[in-house]
């Protein structure tokens, strides 16, 4: 699969207020990037549109968008199953 | 205990509003909303508007006609107001027999639950008069019958609201992050000027990721029924006042505390200030008998609700800290701390009079931050 690291950097920075405009660290609590209820919404509706995807309903918990990098795995796993 | 009279300092439009939403208990307040309703300048475009906004044209519909101020109102204000609060009135018929409907449905099923907020206050804090806005009905039930209720409400005909919304999924992934609440439900309905019938299940006190939390369980042993007006025999389960209590105030506390009902312009207004002034009118010897605070001091929600009641006391002349002795709780900067969320109030350092009475609380927000983490 292609890297999605640009376009999925791109896409968390244009809703948290708080992440740098040259690198996010991965391992970090997006909550402390400025995630909030309403701005997780917007971000993963944001996925969805960017990667044409859509989380399924077990998906749609805090854990999978606790840190950047457990969510670029959801959405590559999710890229995946929609590739196969 | 007397009240001070509002002041007329933002205008007798607003001191209008702020007499309605303690409710009218004496003659000098009625003579007082008489007088400022018969004011040769009245704004009454100003009155209307924020009437809208807070929720109170059927209130001030039946205030205006019920003091018989037909022939002093201009004809076509008059009118509509007329027109606001019959409709309100069909509108909450409608609720009524379909919160019935529900409840016997719910019930059927072995479900605890009790009706909350409008459907439960309107019958008894406003006398069942028709003045109470409301545009849903809700529940709340404990979150282990969450699956249960979803599935007896879809037999009762409810599909989630997300279904009719602008952005449906938008809707839907915000329901799922959500789960202090089941998908907001609603029912196609054949009624004149009423399309659907909505209804809001909670399954919390408080809200998803909040630091404080009162057991649904418990408040859920604690219930009482309610007569239905106009329903002969038919009555509804609802929280005894002291969980009604805590669960209004700590509701209000979330509207007025989080930047984010700002945003989205569902913050907090009069009518549910004017909710928890009548709660406390209505049932002060019980809430004043201790056992309240009991609860509160065990749950540790004692100072969300004391910051609510300050704020109250202090915009609408109020006494309830003192009711409840909570004048030593409600300390802004512990709740801060606890809260750790974004918050309006530190923002915008507005009284909440002047906050209740602003038409574009949105352009406190702070500045977004420079880059700072990662």
């Amino acid at each position: 699969m292609d890297d999605i690291s640009a376009q999925f950097e791109q896409c968390l920075r244009r809703h948290l207020r708080l992440a740098k405009p040259d690198s996010i660290n991965y391992d970090m609590e997006l909550a402390q990037l400025g995630l909030d209820s309403m701005t997780a919404v917007a971000v993963l509706l944001d996925m969805e549109k960017t990667f044409g995807i859509k989380f399924p309903d077990d998906m749609l918990v805090e854990g999978t968008f606790r840190t950047a990098g457990r969510l670029k795995e959801a959405v590559q796993i999710l890229r995946e199953r929609k590739a196969s | 205990m007397t009240r001070a009279l509002p002041d007329r300092s933002l205008g007798p439009e607003w001191a209008i509003l702020e007499l309605l939403t303690r409710g009218i208990v004496d003659d000098t307040e009625q003579q007082m909303i008489r007088d400022l309703l018969l004011t040769d300048t009245l704004n009454w475009g100003e009155v209307l508007e924020q009437s809208l906004r807070h929720k109170m044209l059927p209130m001030l519909a039946h205030q205006i006609i019920s003091a018989g101020l037909r022939f002093d109102v201009p004809t076509s204000i008059y009118m509509h107001l007329e027109s606001a609060l019959e409709w309100n009135r069909c509108q909450i018929e409608v609720f009524r027999r379909e919160t019935v409907r529900v409840a016997q449905g719910l019930a059927s099923c072995g479900i605890h639950f009790v009706v909350t907020k409008g459907i439960a206050f309107e019958s008894t804090l406003y006398g069942g008069l028709g003045t109470r806005y409301m545009n849903d009905i809700d529940f709340m039930i404990a979150p282990r019958d969450r699956e249960t209720v979803m599935s007896a409400m879809q037999g009762l005909g409810f599909r989630p609201f997300f279904e009719w919304a602008k952005d449906p999924r938008r809707e839907e992934i915000s329901s799922r992050l959500n789960p202090d609440h089941l998908p907001k439900l609603a029912r196609e309905i054949d009624q004149p000027g009423a399309r659907t019938v909505q209804v809001d299940v909670a399954n919390s006190l408080t809200w998803t990721k909040s630091p404080f939390a009162v057991p649904v369980e418990e408040a859920l042993e604690d219930r009482v029924e309610q007569p239905v007006p106009g329903m002969p025999g038919v009555s509804i389960s609802c929280f005894r006042p002291i969980y009604q209590f805590i669960f209004t105030v700590l509701h209000l506390f979330r509207e007025a505390w989080l930047q984010k009902f700002v945003d989205f312009g569902t913050d907090v207004g009069l009518m549910k200030f004017g909710d928890v002034i009548r709660l406390i009118e209505r049932n002060h010897d019980e809430l004043a008998d201790g056992a309240l605070m009991q609860i509160m001091e065990a749950h540790n929600v004692t100072h969300p609700v004391a910051w609510v009641l300050r704020h109250l006391d202090e915009t609408f002349h109020t006494h309830t800290l003192e009711l409840l002795t909570l004048e030593k709780d409600g300390d802004e900067g512990l709740l801060r701390s606890q809260m750790q969320s974004s918050a309006y109030v530190r923002a915008s350092g507005q009284s909440m009079r002047a906050r209740l009475q602003s038409k574009n609380r949105g352009s406190v927000r702070p500045a977004t931050p420079a880059h700072s983490g990662s």
